[in-house]
């Protein structure tokens, strides 16, 4: 089970759990989507499950839910550095729509 | 026994027999018509995109008489036209066009049995090729407000024994425990529950899993005469949009034939998202 994995990193957006021959990347803004395929992602060139999101139109989008790494490929290092991309890409999101008071 | 109106309905193998004429349009009604219609439609069928075509662009409505009357020239459809509506996610939004269909009074209207679901499990044939179309003049009737429930219908009915609210959103929308599916992140609501003493019937429960087409018509009197919702009441449907309550206020109304059925398209999203609004959980 996904859920059993012990996660050896885990950001606000996102958890790197550990999986038998793959570090598993997360992205915890797709909690509870349905897995609708696995497939490559054409972005980071490795297996991802997908999940579709509706947009204001209706229109379905195609998005990945987890990402595996494979372990003879990838280390945790590299990983991280696509975990901290998705985290600075919704951190400055959430500026965005909730910025934070300074004062 | 047989639904209170059969005519109401066509079956895939029947639509494959008698494809789409001069007097018999077929009309494919998508939620998602990127990955539905445009991927692939029936052959002869014309699209009518929910969100464009059916909802007023600013405010939140349904179109008007003058743009349903504009939508059915563009379709080719007269008021004499039989209209054979089908489509994606079960049937739901072709369910909603079905209703707005009827509140502008067109007659001879139905709707594929199984939607898009059942014509693929049987690999049945699709063409990307769109058909072309000669506008014609079409003269629709005032709008018929019996068949719709307003926030107020809804407000005035809680406690009345002879009105029932019929939820048909899942258990888990109906206990407030979620607001909406995560797949839909533009349908929330500010509060989860529900309408004061409405039944929780899910729209699913009319269907037969496996190909989407309706239950036979005992499953279904059992299916909501055990709840109360029973003929001699006024019923009003409700989900979280007004799609999925078309598709179970369509079986009340033409498959168990209810003399009083009204969609409340309104919805959570009116009701869970207004102050003050009474909410069960």
């Amino acid at each position: 089970m996904l859920l059993d994995l012990p996660v050896i990193e885990k950001g606000s957006f996102y958890f790197i759990k550990d999986g038998n021959t793959a570090l598993i990347l997360e992205d915890k803004t797709k909690r509870g989507l349905e897995i609708k395929e696995t497939s490559e992602d054409e972005t980071l060139k490795v297996k991802a499950d997908k999940g579709m999101i509706h947009d204001m139109d209706g229109i379905g989008h195609w998005v990945p839910i987890r990402w595996y790494f494979s372990k003879d490929s990838y280390d945790l290092s590299s990983v991280l550095v696509h975990a901290n991309a998705m985290e600075k890409k919704y951190t400055e999101l959430r500026e965005l729509t909730c910025p934070q008071d300074d004062d | 026994m047989s639904y209170a109106h059969p005519e109401v309905l066509v079956d895939t193998e029947w639509l494959s027999q008698n494809p789409p004429n001069e007097s018999r349009k077929l009309v494919e009604v998508d939620y998602d018509p990127v990955n539905g219609y445009q991927k692939g439609h029936i052959n002869g069928a014309s699209l009518i995109w929910w969100k464009r075509d059916i909802n007023d662009p600013v405010t939140r409505d349904i179109i008007s008489k003058k743009e349903f009357e504009a939508l059915m020239s563009k379709n080719g459809i007269t008021a004499d036209t039989e209209v054979i509506l089908y489509g994606d996610f079960n049937n739901w939004f072709a369910a909603f066009v079905f209703w707005v269909f009827k509140i502008y009074g067109h007659e001879n209207l139905k709707i594929m049995n199984g939607g898009r679901k059942k014509w693929e499990l049987e690999n049945r044939d699709y063409t990307t090729d769109e058909p072309q179309i000669s506008p014609s003049q079409y003269i629709g009737q005032p709008p018929d407000e019996g068949l719709r429930a307003y926030l107020f219908d809804v407000s005035r009915g809680i406690g009345k024994e002879d009105t029932v609210m019929v939820d048909v959103r899942s258990p888990a929308e109906f206990s407030g425990q979620i607001t909406a599916p995560p797949e839909y992140p533009m349908e929330h609501a500010q509060r989860g529950g529900h309408i004061p003493d409405a039944n929780n019937i899910p729209w699913a429960t009319a269907v037969n899993d496996a190909d989407g087409t309706f239950k036979g018509v005992e499953e279904l009197k059992q299916n909501y005469e055990q709840k109360g919702v029973t003929p001699d009441k006024d019923v009003i449907c409700y989900c979280r949009i007004g799609e999925r309550s078309s598709h179970s206020w369509f079986v009340l109304k033409y498959l168990l034939g209810y003399p009083k059925v009204r969609n409340y398209d309104g919805s959570w999203t009116e009701w869970g998202n207004m102050i003050g609004n009474p909410v069960e959980k």
